[in-house]
C-alpha cells in the first residue's frame, strides 16, 4: 500500500480548513476549521515516520524496526497547546457573544467600530 | 546557564503570583527586573568571548534541544531585559493584579527563549504559548473591544503558526532533524525545487508574526487597542515585533539556496510605504504609533534584505532602537491620554507647557524615530542608505520622508498653548470641574485625582528611554561595534550629505502635514481600511499562493 497517500490527505486537508476560514461567517466555525487544521498537521507529521512493516516504538523488542519516535513525542506536545488554545479562543468567545448577541465576524466587527 | 534566563522570569511570576501582598510582589518585581538586566548584561559580556550552547536533557547537540547564544541573540535577551525593566517600572502605580504580573514575566520568559533557542520545534511551541499571553494582556482589562482585538491576535496567530508548523514538518521530512544549525548544512545540499515548500509554509507563519504588507491587519488591533495597557502596547511594539524580525533572519541561512532577497526587499518596501499611509490617516494617537511601528518593520525588513554588510548592521541596530523609541513613545501616549482623558491627536495640545519633561523625552524620541541628526535613527539610517544603489536610496528617503510627515501630525501635539485644546477637551474640563465641586460639597470624599502630575516613576521610565535615544546615536558607530562585533565608521561628509537631506526632508514633510494630510478627505477614507479576520485569512492563503509562484518561476 502506499502510505503517501496520508500526507497527501493531510495536505488536502490543511487547505479545506483554510478554505473554511475563509468562508465561514461565524466565528464558532472558525473555531472548528483551526481544530481540523491542527489535526491535519499532525496528521502530516505521523506520515512522516512510518514505513511499511514497522513496529510502534513502545516495549521491549522492537529494535530496527521500531517507526521513529520524535513525530509522535512533538505532536502529543502539539496536541495539548491546540486542547489549550481552543479553551482560550472559546472563553473569549462566550465574554464576547454575551456582550454583543452575536458570533459573526462582521457584526461583531460592525459592533465593535460603533463603540 | 542559559535555561535559567528562560525558566528564571517564570519561577519569579509563579512566586509573585502566590504572594500575598501586591504592593510588596511590585517592589519584588521590580527588583528582580533590575537583578535580571544585569545578567542579561552579564551574558552579553561572556558570549563576547564565544558562544555559549547547553543543550537541555541527557542528548547531544544534532539530536537533543539545544540553546545557543550568539552576538544576535544576547544582544536581543538585552534589549528584552531593558525593555521589561521599563515597562515594570512604568506600570509600578497602576493598579493592575497580580495576574497582570504574572502574565508580564511569564512573556518575559518566553521571549528570551524565542531568541536562545535553535529547536524549530521549540519556537513554535514558545510562539504559540507567547500569543496567549498577550491576548489575555491586551484583553486585560475587559473591554469589548479590546476582546474583540485580542480573539483576532489569537486566531490569526495560531493559523500562521500552523503553517510554520506544517514547513517545519517539511524539514523534519527532509532532513531528520529540527536543529537549525544540523537543519541549515542538510538543507545545503538539496535542490532548490525541494525547498522552495517549505520556505513558503514558513515563511508565510514568520511574516505574520513580522507584519509585512497583507498579513498586518492584526497589529493595529493588538498595539492600538484602546483598553489595553499601555506598557503591554510598548512591549508588543518594541519587543514583541522584533521576534518575528529576528526569526525572520534566523530562517533565512537555512534555506540558502532559495534566494528570495529580492520579494522581500519590495515587500518591505510596499510595506513601508503602505505602513506610513496608513499612519497618516489615524487620528487616535496610539493607533497612529501602531501604524508607524508597520511602516518600521517594513524598513527594516528590506534593509535585511538587502544583502550588504552595512545594511544589515543598519537594519539590525534600526531593530535595537525601535524598540527603545517606541516604548517610549508608547509609554508617553499612555500618560499623555489619561491626562487629558482623550486619545484624540486633535485634543491634546500644549504637553511641553504641561509636562516639559515628559514632552522633552518624548520629542527625543521623535527625533530619534525620524532620524535626525545626532539620534540613534540617524545612525541606523545612515548606514542603510550607505548600503543602497541609488533607486532603493531614494525609496528609502521616501519611507523616511513618510515617517517625519507622520511623526509632524504627532508632535503637533506637544506644542501650543493649554487652551487650544478644543471642544471636547473643554467639555472635559467642564465636567471635571463640576464633579470635583460636587466632590468639595461632599466633604467627606476627597476630590478624585485626575492625574494633574505624572507620577515619578514613569516619567523615570519615559525619560530613560528618551535618553538612551540620544546617547546612542552620539556614540552611534561604537554602540555598533560594541553590540554586533562588526567594526563600522562613519563617514562625515556623507553623514552631513544625510543631515541635509534631512533638514530637507523635515520642511517638505512638515509643509505637506499641514496643506495636505490635516485636510485631506481621501485620507480620512482610508482609516476605515479594515481586512478583519476573513480577510486577513484570504490575505494568508494569498501571501503563501504568492510566494510559491514567486519562487517557482523566477
Amino acid at each position: 500500500m502506499n502510505y503517501e497517500i496520508v500526507e497527501i490527505f493531510a495536505v488536502v486537508l490543511f487547505f479545506v480548513s483554510l478554505f473554511g476560514l475563509i468562508t465561514s461567517k461565524g466565528v464558532i466555525k472558525g473555531i472548528v476549521s483551526i481544530i481540523i487544521m491542527e489535526i491535519s498537521v499532525v496528521m502530516f507529521f505521523l506520515s512522516l515516520g512510518f514505513r511499511s512493516g514497522i513496529l510502534p516504538p513502545i516495549g521491549g523488542d522492537v529494535g530496527q524496526n521500531a517507526a521513529d519516535p520524535l513525530p509522535q513525542a512533538l505532536m502529543i506536545t502539539a496536541i495539548i497547546i491546540g486542547v489549550a488554545v481552543t479553551a482560550v479562543n472559546m472563553t473569549m468567545l462566550i465574554a464576547l457573544s454575551r456582550q454583543f448577541k452575536t458570533t459573526e465576524w462582521d457584526l461583531l466587527k460592525k459592533m465593535k467600530m460603533d463603540e | 546557564m542559559l535555561p535559567y534566563f528562560v525558566i528564571a522570569p517564570i519561577f519569579i511570576a509563579v512566586f509573585l503570583y502566590v504572594f500575598s501582598s501586591v504592593r510588596a510582589a511590585k517592589v519584588v518585581a521590580i527588583a528582580a527586573q533590575t537583578v535580571f538586566t544585569g545578567f542579561a548584561g552579564y551574558l552579553f559580556f561572556l558570549v563576547k568571548a564565544g558562544e555559549i550552547v547547553t543543550s537541555i536533557g541527557a542528548y547531544e547537540s544534532v539530536m537533543g534541544i539545544v540553546l545557543r547564544a550568539d552576538t544576535l541573540s544576547s544582544v536581543f535577551v538585552a534589549l528584552t531585559a531593558i525593555s521589561f525593566l521599563m515597562a515594570a517600572l512604568y506600570s509600578y502605580n497602576e493598579n493592575e493584579g497580580k495576574l497582570f504580573w504574572f502574565l508580564l514575566f511569564v512573556w518575559q520568559g518566553l521571549l528570551i527563549g524565542i531568541f536562545l533557542t535553535r529547536d524549530l520545534f521549540n519556537i513554535f511551541v514558545l510562539i504559540e504559548v507567547a500569543a496567549v499571553v498577550v491576548s489575555v494582556l491586551v484583553m486585560y482589562n475587559r473591554d469589548n473591544r479590546s476582546m474583540y482585538d485580542g480573539m483576532f491576535y489569537l486566531m490569526t496567530g495560531i493559523i500562521a503558526m500552523q503553517f510554520y508548523l506544517f514547513g517545519v514538518g517539511y524539514i523534519y521530512k527532509l532532513t531528520g532533524v529540527l536543529d537549525m544549525e544540523a537543519a541549515a548544512v542538510i538543507l545545503a545540499q538539496l535542490d532548490r525545487s525541494s525547498l522552495i515548500l517549505p520556505y513558503a509554509l514558513i515563511i508565510t507563519g514568520v511574516g505574520l508574526k513580522c507584519a509585512i504588507l497583507p498579513l498586518f491587519s492584526w497589529l493595529p488591533k493588538a498595539h492600538g487597542s484602546p483598553s489595553a495597557p499601555s506598557s503591554v502596547s510598548a512591549l508588543l511594539s518594541g519587543v514583541h515585533m522584533k521576534s518575528g524580525v529576528y526569526l525572520f533572519m534566523r530562517v533565512q541561512p537555512l534555506f540558502q539556496g532559495v534566494d528570495a532577497s529580492t520579494f522581500f526587499l519590495v515587500v518591505g518596501i510596499i510595506t513601508g510605504i503602505a505602513g506610513f499611509v496608513l499612519a497618516m490617516s489615524q487620528n487616535d494617537i496610539k493607533l497612529l504609533l501602531a501604524y508607524s511601528t508597520v511602516s518600521q518593520i517594513g524598513l527594516i525588513i528590506s534593509s535585511l534584505s538587502l544583502g550588504n554588510e552595512y545594511a544589515n548592521t543598519g537594519g539590525l541596530y534600526h531593530a535595537f532602537n525601535h524598540a527603545l523609541f517606541k516604548a517610549a513613545l508608547f509609554m508617553g501616549a499612555g500618560v499623555l491620554s489619561k491626562a487629558y482623558g482623550t486619545r484624540n491627536l486633535d485634543e491634546i495640545r500644549g504637553v511641553f507647557k504641561r509636562f516639559p519633561l515628559v514632552g522633552v523625552a518624548m520629542f527625543m524620541a521623535i527625533l530619534g524615530i525620524t532620524g535626525a541628526p545626532l539620534f540613534n535613527g540617524s545612525i541606523s539610517k545612515y548606514f542603510i542608505m550607505y548600503g543602497t544603489t541609488w533607486y532603493i536610496t531614494w525609496l528609502f528617503i521616501l519611507l523616511n520622508l513618510g515617517t517625519i510627515t507622520v511623526f509632524a501630525k504627532f508632535s503637533a501635539m506637544l506644542f501650543g498653548r493649554r487652551g487650544d485644546e478644543g471642544a471636547g477637551q473643554q467639555t472635559l474640563k467642564f465636567v471635571r470641574k463640576v464633579e470635583t465641586d460636587l466632590h468639595h460639597r461632599d466633604a467627606v470624599a476627597k476630590p478624585r485625582n485626575y492625574s494633574e502630575a505624572i507620577p515619578i516613576n514613569k516619567q523615570i521610565a519615559i525619560i530613560a528611554l528618551g535618553l538612551i535615544c540620544f546617547v546612542g546615536g552620539i556614540f552611534g558607530s561604537e554602540f555598533i561595534t560594541f553590540l554586533f562585533n562588526v567594526e563600522v565608521s562613519i563617514d562625515t561628509a556623507g553623514y552631513l550629505e544625510k543631515t541635509a537631506f534631512f533638514a530637507g526632508s523635515v520642511l517638505v514633510g512638515i509643509l505637506f502635514c499641514k496643506y495636505f494630510v490635516q485636510k485631506s478627505k481621501l485620507l480620512k477614507r482610508l482609516r476605515a481600511i479594515d481586512f478583519g479576520f476573513r480577510g486577513t485569512c484570504v490575505a494568508l492563503g494569498g501571501f503563501f499562493a504568492t510566494v510559491l509562484i514567486v519562487l517557482g518561476f523566477f
